[in-house]
């Protein structure tokens, strides 16, 4: 991250914080979630979450580490290793099919009207294994994960946060 | 790394940190440590000077933020093609204009011309005698004898050449990066589920626009979803016919290009264009259609029904680099073929003609810019609801951005001052364009490719554009001979010929025989390019054998990888089958070594 990022992401930390917790060092996990982009995405809160609470809430460190991740001067690796966790919803190390479909849901929309159909869900998920699972066990592991990735030229710039 | 392991590390460091400091409390390391970290905030410091001065990049991220990478990439391409005219422009200014305004301050007016207000939109009159134009260059070695001589032939000659050269080279690397990292790595298959997910743009901000393509990403998926389903089902009836309307459309689209070239080519070759106010006829017509013709391309897009969006995308590309490629070739045949034999300065006037153009596709950029933006949005908003609030056209304008810097490029060695003008055209530029943006249009509906858009808009801006202009320079500067009256080369048959006159002053003195002997042996003899491009072809040859062996590698492997995670050993043995088909022997024996790894590991 360069140097003047952390002034900035100060001040936007500082703007999370509402009043009242001035004295609380850490953001709970909804105002950190009001950020637009992140909207709906717990997941992110909880992969750089350090606090004992398990409850995703983020420290200034962690939201250092948040936007780190997010910068443009990332590698792909820590991109890919940080994007495959947080596609990761039920956290078994593998993206499995439930894990696709949440990140489906996710991506798309909310509501009832806005998802995909379970016929096209099926499809997509099946489209997406065929893609990428290289050893045909059913899941995504870590590496085919990076090997998609990596052929993906678009997904190093789409992958940033900027303040 | 894990979160415990980073925790592990830097409550390391911490403890370190903290038993550093409590054993060196005495004077001299605190002022070290002062003085130390005053050079860190001062270099901190001088970075974000640095980004700060960054030209446009609080705007550009705006943009991005806002609209995706999509359109960032317009802003992107504007900047880096203004790059290029900031450096053509202190090139030439440096080494061709100033030595001439030290050594002749006052241009030489005939009488009777001053100037008029239309000099700026036609670029004649008082400007032509000016610097601005190769007719405003004289001659003469400058300066008196001995070490304070400047050749302005050569320094002219070698000023174009250097720049056109240091161009082509950055072309070149960066069209070769973008494809390596672009093009060649991702994946050319149709839908491509993945690339759709991970083109997620995590730096919009807007919820609107969040909450939008969140929309468009389902509708793209969805469309993907059915393009694999709908390639198997056509019937061959319906595939010819669709045949038959790609040929239709495609005759009419390269007969309706063909035509407008040949109708610029009588607009130019008849009548006396050459009173001040006519000669912007040619110009406007010029800019006309290539506003004009590329929405009848358009219009196309309700008959063809592509497969693929992405090749409709492409289709018009091609269409519209054709158009306006063809009406910068008929125009620069006129000029090399009939200017350069009937004018007594023609290079001035071919200077003169492409300043006009300069000047009167910028005003119709911005005539574009207000029908097609300004105006369809309210269109779209007030009158004709359906039609919703128009998207940028990044194929569009960055097309006419190629056009603009063509003609840029070609203007280079015929007017020196013409990136000036090209400079204050992509300021304005930027920044209309940015406004228009943010008011009229809405982010786009379709989610990525912008990383293999920009690799072929590159690579358009390196084929027709620079080497049709780098041709036409060559070609001139090669064949045709100066006009004697004006001009640094005139009374020389060619403009090359400078170059040999040098040469032979060489000859003369003893220290610089290599330089002749390069030139005479390597630069003007045929057997050194022959030998150069038989020497490539060979090379290219091996890469493309090592490569294709590669593919079959990786083809390998990859069975291999199924096999081992499934279990079955009896791979091995058509792993081994397979290898006897493969083309080069050392791929064999790579992978007999990994069949006997896997079975004694």
């Amino acid at each position: 991250m360069n140097n003047q990022h952390p002034y900035r992401a100060h001040k936007r930390f500082c703007e999370l914080l509402s009043k009242e917790d001035r004295n609380l060092t850490s953001v709970p996990m909804e105002k950190v979630l009001s950020l637009p982009t992140l909207s709906g995405k717990g997941s992110v809160c909880h992969v750089f979450s350090t606090s004992d609470m398990k409850d995703g809430s983020l420290t200034f460190e962690d939201f250092l580490d948040l936007l780190s991740a997010f910068s443009d001067s990332a590698t792909l690796e820590i991109k890919s290793h940080y994007a495959f966790r947080i596609f990761d919803f039920d956290d078994d190390g593998t993206l499995d099919g439930g894990d696709l479909e949440k990140l489906v849901n996710c991506l798309t929309g909310e509501t009832e009207d806005t998802r995909l159909t379970p016929e096209e869900m099926r499809q997509l998920i099946s489209n997406i294994l065929e893609e990428s699972d290289i050893d045909k066990d059913g899941t995504v592991n870590l590496s085919e994960f990076q090997h998609v990735i990596s052929r993906s030229p678009d997904f190093v710039s789409s992958f940033e946060i900027v303040l | 790394m894990s979160f415990d392991d980073k925790k592990h590390i830097r409550g390391q460091v911490l403890a370190l940190k903290s038993f550093k400091k409590s054993r060196q409390l005495n004077c001299f390391s605190d002022c070290s440590t002062t003085v130390s970290l005053a050079f860190r905030r001062c270099g901190a410091n001088m970075t974000l000077a640095k980004q700060t001065l960054e030209l446009w990049r609080g705007t550009m991220k705006e943009v991005g933020g806002k609209f995706g990478t999509g359109v960032l990439s317009y802003f992107k391409f504007l900047k880096w093609l203004l790059m290029f005219n900031i450096f053509s422009f202190l090139v030439n200014f440096g080494f061709i204009t100033i030595p001439q305004l030290i050594y002749h301050p006052t241009p030489d007016i005939p009488a009777g011309v001053s100037f008029k207000g239309l000099e700026i939109l036609t670029g004649a009159g008082y400007f032509s005698h000016t610097v601005m134009y190769y007719g405003g260059y004289s001659n003469k070695t400058q300066g008196t004898g001995g070490r304070s001589e400047y050749n302005m032939q050569l320094a002219y000659f070698f000023t174009v050449a250097a720049y056109m050269v240091l161009c082509g080279a950055a072309l070149i690397y960066s069209m070769a990066s973008s494809f390596r990292k672009k093009y060649v790595l991702a994946d050319s298959g149709l839908g491509g589920a993945w690339q759709l997910l991970c083109s997620w743009d995590f730096s919009v901000t807007n919820e609107k626009a969040v909450r939008q393509r969140k929309n468009n990403l389902r509708i793209q998926l969805k469309e993907s979803l059915s393009e694999k389903v709908q390639v198997a089902l056509l019937p061959l009836t319906e595939r010819l016919k669709h045949y038959g309307v790609f040929l239709g459309t495609w005759l009419l689209s390269t007969g309706m290009a063909l035509g407008c070239g040949a109708s610029v080519y009588f607009l130019s070759s008849s009548g006396s264009l050459l009173e001040e106010a006519a000669t912007l006829l040619l110009p406007f017509v010029v800019s006309l259609i290539n506003l004009v013709v590329p929405l009848f391309y358009s219009l196309f897009k309700k008959i063809e029904h592509y497969s693929n969006p992405r090749m409709q995308v492409y289709a018009i590309i091609v269409r519209n680099v054709i158009l306006k490629m063809s009406i910068l070739g008929i125009l620069c045949y006129y000029w090399m073929k009939d200017v350069a034999n009937t004018f007594s300065c023609w290079e001035s006037i071919v200077g003169q003609a492409l300043y006009r153009l300069v000047i009167m596709d910028f005003l119709f950029i911005m005539l574009g810019s207000f029908f097609g933006e300004f105006l369809s949005n309210v269109i779209g908003t007030k009158c004709i609801q359906s039609l919703g609030v128009p998207e940028f056209d990044v194929a569009r304008n960055v097309l006419d951005l190629i056009y603009a810097q063509t003609l840029a490029w070609i203007g280079i060695y015929f007017s020196p001052l013409l990136p000036v003008i090209q400079i204050i055209k992509f300021f304005i530029l930027f920044y209309l364009k940015k406004v228009s943006l943010t008011q009229n249009c809405q982010p786009p509906r379709r989610a990525g490719r912008a990383a293999q858009m920009q690799t072929i808009f590159i690579a358009i801006l390196f084929f027709p554009s620079f080497v049709g202009a780098l041709s036409m320079v060559a070609y001139t500067v090669w064949t045709l001979p100066p006009s004697d009256k004006c001009g640094p080369f005139r009374g020389l048959n060619t403009t090359f010929s400078a170059i040999q006159i040098w040469m032979d002053d060489l000859n003369r003195v003893d220290a610089f025989q290599w330089t002749v002997w390069i030139y005479q042996h390597v630069i003007r003899s045929e057997i050194f390019y022959f030998l150069i491009s038989l020497i490539i072809l060979v090379f290219i040859y091996i890469f493309r054998q090592i490569t294709q062996g590669r593919q079959l590698l990786i083809t390998l492997l990859r069975q291999q990888i199924v096999n081992v995670s499934s279990g079955e050993l009896s791979g091995l043995t058509c792993l081994v089958h397979q290898s006897c088909c493969v083309r080069s022997g050392c791929v064999y024996v790579m992978m007999l070594l990994k069949c006997w790894n896997n079975i004694f590991s």
